[in-house]
């Protein structure tokens, strides 16, 4: 369960100090497809860097599960990011230097996972989301959009983790890739039993989750 | 995959761009390591100098420099008071003067005229080994006989050194190849004459010739251990025979004193110029091997600066590549970050890329090293001693009067000792820093790993900034679409 109590961030733009999250509460129940709907500046991306950690609050809670995120100090954070939460970026954001296996062992690396296993979980998850074998050892310059999406999402899933957050995961992938890409969210919210919250400006897409969060002008308004 | 082998996998990203870096970055390590070997082989060069430092002090009348037309000598009895000061083993007195050879018009260079001024003007029947052919440059560097130097038939002077110590010449320790040694106290007018004298002159021990107007006999015959034409053009006799024939009686020319302790060098050279005053010039030892280190001390400093400027200029280099670098992977960073990853891992992977950099300049740099470090600290000492040579013929006391100067020559032999004055300073009087600039840089294992030690610094100094800036890096910035 994730809980978001009276969530505020306050930015500071030269002299002016600009609200990008206002007030905001809601909770999401463990293995739900969630999605974050509004226009550009509404906030979205701003509560998704909250929720996974990114940022840290200006007020309010986030508890996920029993632990209060935003009392953790920088270490916790780090573990936390590393074991708790699974992202996924609409720039896909793979590191250029590692092959697609490297990079989805990369998180496990991380979490101090043995060498053997990241490797064999790793060479699994890929084939989960999709790739070829023969496409895993490829970096991701050699790789399409839709397969560097869906090596972000086997890295995401990595550490086994209980939140996934994806921003606009679909946005850069022609509308069959999208698709694609959203119908495996989908499935590994469901077999996986991960909490998936999905920012997007795809109302499509929004209207197929388990629930639909509207933020606008930093508030939640649905 | 480690960091380790990420850190090094990131240092050949760009194949170009590490090339470029590795090439600059090894001149800079280059450069610093050439002159740590120039460093390394001028602190061996002045160690062993200091090493060579006899207890030695050279007493000799003030302003009276061989060669020239002095008037003034230092008595027997003077010296007597030196002999008499605590801490003086002994003290090696002598008198050196010149004879023109019979039938040669030239002038009498160089003459000791005495305290009386009655020095006897004569020719020597013996003909000098010496051959301006064969190598030695003749000039008059004093103005009054500049004229007929340039104009008369010339042939050289012989010298005639009279001594209480015959073991010695021109610094050298003389060994006898034939006939027998002379006693330095005993008034005879026995001679010790050099291989090549005796050869020039068809000599053999007992051969007698004449100089002063009186007929010597050749008792031994010597030979000094190094070319030393100084010696080769000189007759050997005991100090009261030269003094009764040069008509000098009771004058010296030139006296070393020897302490008996290097701890008492000092003090005793401070004893010995009280007890003379003004009549002499005395220098110890400890002075002469400071006057000849000082252009390597010069050296030393020269690339004492330029290895530091060469190591900060690598670091500078590594800086600001990796604050490059740093820049343009702020996402990845970021992405890494929000993924698990701890400053601590990011900033060790990157400072990896660096060395792996510095390591690869520090092999090129060695390859530099190795090819350049001999000739870059033989040019350095070279200019440093040319100059240092160059102010001493302009200014110092051996720009005057009779010089024989040889080029070419190499001496490798210890500080030349005091009583090379007498008649050696003529032939060669920069032999010492010819010495010091036959230097060898020797390239070791100490050297390749102060250079692999000095990429490491460059390595972790050029990382720092980096790593504060990865610090700063804030995870929430992979959010941000580009």
């Amino acid at each position: 369960m994730i809980a978001v109590k009276n969530l505020v961030k306050t930015f500071q733009s030269g002299e002016t100090k600009v609200t990008a999250t206002n007030d905001i509460s809601f909770t999401v129940p463990d293995g739900q497809f969630a999605s974050i709907v509004g226009r550009s500046g509404s906030g979205k991306s701003t509560l998704l860097s909250l929720l996974g950690a990114l940022d840290k609050p200006t007020g309010g809670s986030i508890v996920v599960g029993d632990r209060d995120v935003t009392s953790m100090h920088d270490h916790e954070l780090i573990s936390y990011r590393g074991h708790s939460i699974g992202f996924v970026f609409q720039n896909y954001n793979l590191v250029p230097s590692l092959s697609a296996l490297e990079n989805v062992m990369l998180p496990m690396e991380f979490a101090k996972v043995p060498k053997a296993e990241r490797m064999e979980r790793a060479t699994a998850l890929l084939g989960e989301v999709g790739l070829e074998p023969d496409q895993m050892d490829r970096k991701p310059g050699r790789l399409s959009g839709g397969q560097q999406q869906r090596v972000a999402i086997a890295r995401a899933l990595a550490n086994k983790p209980k939140l996934i957050l994806a921003d606009e995961p679909t946005g850069n992938l022609d509308s069959a890739t999208g698709k694609m890409i959203f119908d495996l969210l989908h499935r590994l919210s469901r077999t996986e039993n991960t909490t998936i919250i999905v920012v997007t400006h795809d109302l499509e897409i929004a209207g197929k989750t388990d629930r639909t969060f509207k933020l606008d002008d930093g508030r939640l308004v649905k | 995959m480690n960091p380790v082998s990420r850190g090094v996998r990131n240092a050949f990203r760009n194949g170009i761009r590490t090339g470029s870096i590795v090439l600059i970055l090894g001149l800079s390590i280059g450069l610093a390591l050439t002159m740590l070997i120039a460093q390394k082989a001028v602190d061996n060069k002045i160690r062993n100098v200091k090493s060579s430092i006899g207890n030695t002090i050279t007493v000799s009348p003030a302003g009276f420099q061989a060669g020239s037309q002095a008037n003034n000598a230092l008595t027997t009895d003077e010296l007597a008071k030196v002999k008499a000061l605590a801490h003086v083993s002994s003290v090696e007195e002598s008198l050196s003067d010149r004879q023109s050879t019979t039938g040669s018009s030239s002038p009498s260079f160089g003459r000791f005229s005495g305290t009386d001024g009655s020095s006897q003007q004569t020719t020597t029947s013996l003909s000098s080994p010496i051959t301006l052919s064969d190598g030695p440059r003749f000039f008059s560097g004093d103005s009054s006989d500049s004229s007929s130097a340039d104009t008369t038939t010339f042939s050289l002077p012989v010298s005639f050194l009279g001594t209480n110590n015959p073991g010695s010449v021109s610094g050298n320790t003389v060994t006898l190849s034939k006939g027998n040694a002379i006693d330095g106290t005993a008034d005879t007018n026995n001679a010790l004459i050099s291989t090549q004298m005796a050869s020039k002159n068809n000599l053999s021990v007992g051969s007698t010739f004449t100089a002063y107007n009186a007929t010597l006999t050749v008792a031994g015959i010597f030979t000094t251990g190094s070319s030393n034409q100084g010696a080769e053009n000189t007759v050997v006799l005991s100090l009261p025979a030269m003094q009764r024939l040069s008509g000098n009686s009771g004058s010296v020319t030139s006296a070393i004193v020897t302490v008996d302790s290097l701890d008492n060098l000092s003090s005793v050279t401070d004893k010995v110029k009280s007890t003379l005053g003004s009549t002499a010039d005395v220098t110890s030892a400890q002075q002469q091997a400071d006057d000849t280190i000082k252009p390597l001390n010069s050296v030393k400093t020269v690339s004492t600066f330029s290895l530091v400027g060469a190591v900060v200029a690598g670091a500078v280099i590594i800086l600001l590549v990796m604050v490059m670098v740093v820049r343009e992977r702020r996402r990845e960073i970021g992405v890494v970050k929000a993924i698990g990853g701890s400053n601590a891992r990011i900033v060790g992977e990157f400072m990896i890329e660096s060395l792996t950099l510095a390591v690869l300049g520090a092999v090129v740099g060695l390859l530099i090293g190795v090819v350049g470090g001999q000739p870059v600290t033989k040019a350095l000492v070279s200019n440093s001693t040319a100059s240092n040579s160059q102010m001493a013929t302009t200014n110092g006391p051996g720009g005057r009067g009779f010089h024989i100067q040889r080029t070419g020559a190499s001496s490798s032999g210890p500080v030349r000792p005091a009583g090379d004055r007498g008649f050696g300073e003529h032939f060669g009087n920069n032999a010492t820093l010819r010495g010091v600039s036959d230097i060898k840089a020797q390239i070791g294992p100490s050297i390749l790993l102060e250079g692999f030690s000095a990429a490491v610094f460059i390595a972790v100094l050029g990382s720092a900034l980096a790593a504060g800036m990865i610090a700063r890096v804030r995870p929430s910035t992979v959010m941000r679409t580009e």
